[in-house]
């Protein structure tokens, strides 16, 4: 007899990892199905114990853990959705236009060059060997997103990169969208009259309230937080006048959480929820840039991090129930992973990582890098993450080059010990450019790793939140991981 | 750190360095590559091999070294760093056939389908391969009317 003429008995589990929360057991199984169980719930269906007459056999038969009745095709299926995006190329793609930029942030992760340092501007012939690259991609949809330094300080390149991008587009014919990360402190109504027309989405960076704001990123006239608020206001205006939904349009903010942010965290979203924003991005800082130089100023051990995050959390469900939108962005991947069964495709939590699969970045001098973290990186003069140039790869040579495979490789749970017993891998991704500068190696070490410690935190929390069952809670959760997409911002081929 | 189990580890602190063995039984030695690698940044890495079944890694800090402890940190660091290696290599031969499908869907995926001109500039310099039982020759190579002496073979 072989192996696979033996029948398993009657709840007898099927493959599952396991991990205790609050009290309680979180399962999941290969397909990334989870149930929260009862400690005795759980000792009896590891031990097989559970009988076809209980409720529980129903629910571990419904959520396929039970070996005799393991439904293969459904979980391949399941697996198939979540790793949708391993049939394209990379959808999002970085230009940093300059490295010019007229704030200095304490912990800038990109390495800011002067505002004299001109030689540091993407010229506009580059600019088009980097989009005639991106429009070769196999992606059917792209995201050019404007970085710097500050991409308003290159404007003319800027417009040249979009008019350039929509005319080529109108043989390629992708689904194309720019995006612009802007401290807009030298925003007008010129450029963003522009920005308007062209539909170009903009993002923006706020610490917090204004004097921590303007105490970490610094402007000449000391008044960057009036700046990008007074430009959040205007925009938002402008959505209004074009007649878009402004629950849907409006400015969203990037948030860089320093040592100073942790114990501010209600003024935080405060002044997040103040300036109309919907969603707040509890990121940790990373060891990039400026931020490795003064680290002992800004940085934190991320069990300080993680309590930051519960009481920042608690405050957004709390305000969310009082009926105020804001959604935390960390949460609302996971919980789309884990209620959803789909991947909302970002690409720092992917299995595996979106370095050169997911996203490329282009250098202002025409460099070619898995990540956005490899041109950070390449700043600090590490070019372990550089794939080549514009002017002298194809877009086939850079996405095939020896590093992407090794990044690829890397960042897939099924390799890394630790993710390969964790219960929270169908959902988790590890970033291998932040293992490489952290502990010296793409693979990383999880069990001491600052990227695992936060997920596996905000994981946690998360379970914790849905074994509680709270009514109100769950219908919160369940808006966060209801997509809106902002079609008004893409640009079919031939929209030119 | 905590005590380490004599006879594995020597230490010199006057010259900054740390020697360890490691079981080749325990430990594969492409662990012992991978977890060497991440400390030539700060260390001058040596490995031989003294004895049958047994490793020798000495690590030689660039660096000054206060003291015994800040070797003995070194040491510690390093064996996790080898646990982490020798239990990748494990899993990645365990799930290695998952790992593969996904990467070759990914980098197909993100790669497609070559262009002509991909294969236009395709390198087919390579040397042919081995073919000992003449299956890529052709029929007429293989079975037909061999030339006699003197006789043109076309």
């Amino acid at each position: 007899m072989s192996l696979a003429q033996l029948s398993p008995k009657v709840g007898f589990p099927a493959f599952f990892r396991f991990r205790e929360v609050a009290g309680k057991v979180v399962v999941t199984n290969f397909e990334g199905n989870y149930l929260i169980l009862e400690k005795d719930e759980f000792a009896r269906y590891v031990e097989g114990r559970v009988t076809p007459d209980e409720p529980l056999h129903a629910r571990l038969d419904a959520a396929n853990f039970l070996r005799d009745t393991y439904r293969i095709t459904e979980a391949a299926e399941a697996v198939r959705r979540r790793k949708h995006f391993l049939s394209y190329g990379p959808i999002l793609h970085l230009m940093v236009v300059t490295l010019r930029c007229n704030e200095t942030c304490v912990y800038c992760h990109a390495s800011r060059a002067n505002m004299d340092q001109v030689d540091t501007d993407m010229s506009k012939e580059t600019a088009e060997k980097v989009v005639d690259m991106i429009l070769d991609c196999t992606n059917p949809f792209v995201t050019i997103e404007f970085q710097g330094g500050e991409p308003l300080v290159n404007f003319e390149v800027v417009k040249h990169t979009i008019e350039y991008a929509l005319r080529k587009n109108e043989t390629v014919g992708k689904r194309l969208e720019f995006t612009m990360v802007s401290n807009l402190s030298l925003m007008d109504e010129d450029k963003l009259d522009y920005l308007m027309k062209h539909r170009v989405q903009l993002c923006t960076s706020i610490d917090g309230p204004e004097k921590l704001h303007n105490s970490q990123r610094k402007l000449a006239t000391m008044d960057a937080y009036q700046k990008s608020a007074f430009w959040m206001k205007r925009i938002n205006e402008k959505y209004v006048e074009a007649g878009l939904d402004p629950t849907l349009y409006h400015v969203e903010a990037l948030l860089t959480t320093t040592k100073a942010t942790l114990p501010l965290y209600k003024e935080i979203v405060d002044t997040y929820v103040s300036l109309g924003c919907k969603t707040i991005f509890l990121r940790p800082i990373d060891p990039f840039g400026f931020a490795e130089r003064v680290r002992l100023r800004v940085e934190y051990p991320r069990s300080a991090y993680l309590e930051f995050y519960r009481n920042a959390l608690d405050y957004i469900l709390e305000l969310n129930r009082q009926g105020v939108e804001i959604l935390e962005r960390f949460a609302a991947i996971f919980l789309t992973k884990i209620l959803q069964g789909e991947d909302p495709n970002f690409l720092d939590v992917r299995n595996p990582a979106g370095a050169g699969i997911g996203q490329l970045g282009y250098g202002y001098d025409g460099a070619v890098f898995t990540c956005d973290e490899g041109r950070m990186l390449h700043a600090m003069g590490d070019d372990t993450l550089r794939l080549g140039h514009v002017a002298t790869h194809t877009y086939r040579d850079i996405v095939t080059h020896e590093t992407v495979r090794a990044m690829t490789l890397a960042s897939n749970l099924d390799g890394q010990p630790d993710c390969v017993n964790c219960a929270y891998q169908p959902y988790c991704g590890t970033i291998p450019a932040h293992n490489h500068k952290a502990q010296g190696s793409i693979f990383g070490r999880m069990r001491d790793n600052n990227v695992c410690m936060v997920h596996k935190g905000i994981q946690d929390y998360l379970f914790e939140k849905l074994a509680d069952a709270d009514a109100q809670t769950l219908k919160i959760f369940e808006r966060w991981t209801t997509l809106r997409p902002r079609e008004h911002f893409v640009h079919d081929g031939g929209d030119a | 750190m905590s005590d380490i189990p004599q006879g594995l580890v020597s230490f010199d602190v006057g010259k900054a360095a740390v020697t360890m063995n490691v079981d080749a039984d325990v430990y594969p030695l492409q662990a012992l590559y991978g977890a060497a690698f991440i400390f030539i940044d700060r260390c001058y890495v040596f490995i031989d091999k003294p004895a049958q079944g047994q490793f020798r890694v000495t690590l030689g800090a660039r660096g000054t070294v206060e003291d015994e402890e800040a070797l003995r940190r070194l040491v510690g660091e390093f064996a996790n760093e080898l646990l982490t290696c020798a239990w990748r290599h494990q899993i990645t031969q365990d799930n290695r056939m998952l790992i593969e499908a996904v990467t070759m869907q990914a980098i197909g995926g993100a790669a497609g389908s070559p262009s002509l001109d991909d294969l236009a500039n395709f390198d087919f310099s390579d040397d042919a391969f081995e073919d000992p039982l003449g299956i890529a020759q052709s029929w007429e190579e293989k079975h037909g009317k061999k030339a006699g002496a003197g006789e043109d073979a076309t």
